[in-house]
C-alpha cells in the first residue's frame, strides 16, 4: 500500500478515492491533485509510482491543509471559542449541537450513546 | 445566512457613541446596554460591557479574540439547573 503524509495509506481504490482517506481531502481536492500532479485519477492507488506519491505529497504540502495541521487548526478554533467564554464555545465544553439545532430529541452525535434515566413510574404502577 | 457584506457589520451607534466617549475620556465605567446584537468592533477591546440576558446584566471584559462576535454571545441567556432530584414527579 502507497503511503503519503507518513501514516496515511489509502487502499486498492482508484486514486480519486483512495486519497480521501487523508484527513481534509475530499472529493474537490482529490480531483484537483490528480489533475495538477498529472495522475489517471481512475487508475488503481497501488499502481502509483514513487515519483508521483512525491509530487501529491509536494503538492499536499504546498497549497493544502490537511492532517495533523488540519486537525490542529480545528482544535485551535474551539479552544479561541471556549476561552473567550463565547456560547458557541459553552456548547463545545458541553458536548451539545453547537448551532442551536434541538437537543429535545436526537443530537445523538454531540451526545453519545443514549443514557438512560430512570423515569417517573407510568401511570399503570401508580395504581 | 449571513449579513450582507455591503451594509458592513452591525453595529448600535448609540453604544458606538458611548464606547467612543469613553476612549477618549479614559473613563473605564461599564457601559450597561440591551444591545445584544452589537456586533464587537475593534474600538471596543479594553472596554466593559454589562450585557443584558433578559433578567440581569452580565458583565463582559472584551479582549483581542472577541472581535467580530456580537455581545449576546457572551451573556447566556439560559440557566440549566439539572433534571430530576428530590420530589421530581
Amino acid at each position: 500500500m502507497p503511503r503519503l503524509l507518513g501514516v496515511d495509506i489509502p487502499s486498492e481504490k482508484k486514486t480519486v478515492y483512495s486519497l480521501q482517506y487523508l484527513y481534509g481531502v475530499g472529493p474537490r481536492v482529490s480531483r484537483e491533485l490528480c489533475h495538477k500532479a498529472g495522475i489517471d485519477p481512475l487508475g488503481k492507488a497501488r499502481d502509483l509510482q514513487e515519483d508521483e506519491l512525491a509530487r501529491l505529497a509536494a503538492l499536499l504540502d504546498k497549497d493544502y491543509v490537511c492532517e495533523g495541521q488540519l486537525r490542529r487548526q480545528v482544535a485551535q478554533n474551539v479552544s479561541r471559542l471556549k476561552d473567550i467564554g463565547a456560547y458557541r464555545g459553552l456548547r463545545h465544553r458541553r458536548g451539545l449541537p453547537v448551532r442551536g439545532q434541538r437537543t429535545k430529541t436526537n443530537a445523538r452525535t454531540r451526545k453519545g450513546p443514549k443514557k438512560t434515566v430512570a423515569g417517573k413510574k407510568g401511570v399503570k404502577d401508580l395504581r | 445566512m449571513g449579513r450582507s457584506s455591503k451594509k458592513g457589520p452591525y453595529v448600535d451607534p448609540r453604544l458606538y457613541e458611548k464606547a467612543e466617549a469613553q476612549l477618549s475620556s479614559g473613563a473605564r465605567d461599564p457601559i450597561k446596554t440591551w444591545s445584544r446584537s452589537c456586533t464587537i468592533v475593534p474600538e471596543f477591546v479594553g472596554l466593559t460591557f454589562m450585557v443584558h440576558n433578559g433578567k440581569q446584566h452580565i458583565k463582559v471584559f472584551v479582549t483581542e479574540d472577541m472581535v467580530g462576535h456580537k455581545l449576546g454571545e457572551f451573556s447566556p441567556t439560559r440557566q440549566f439547573k439539572g433534571h430530576g432530584g428530590k420530589g421530581g414527579r
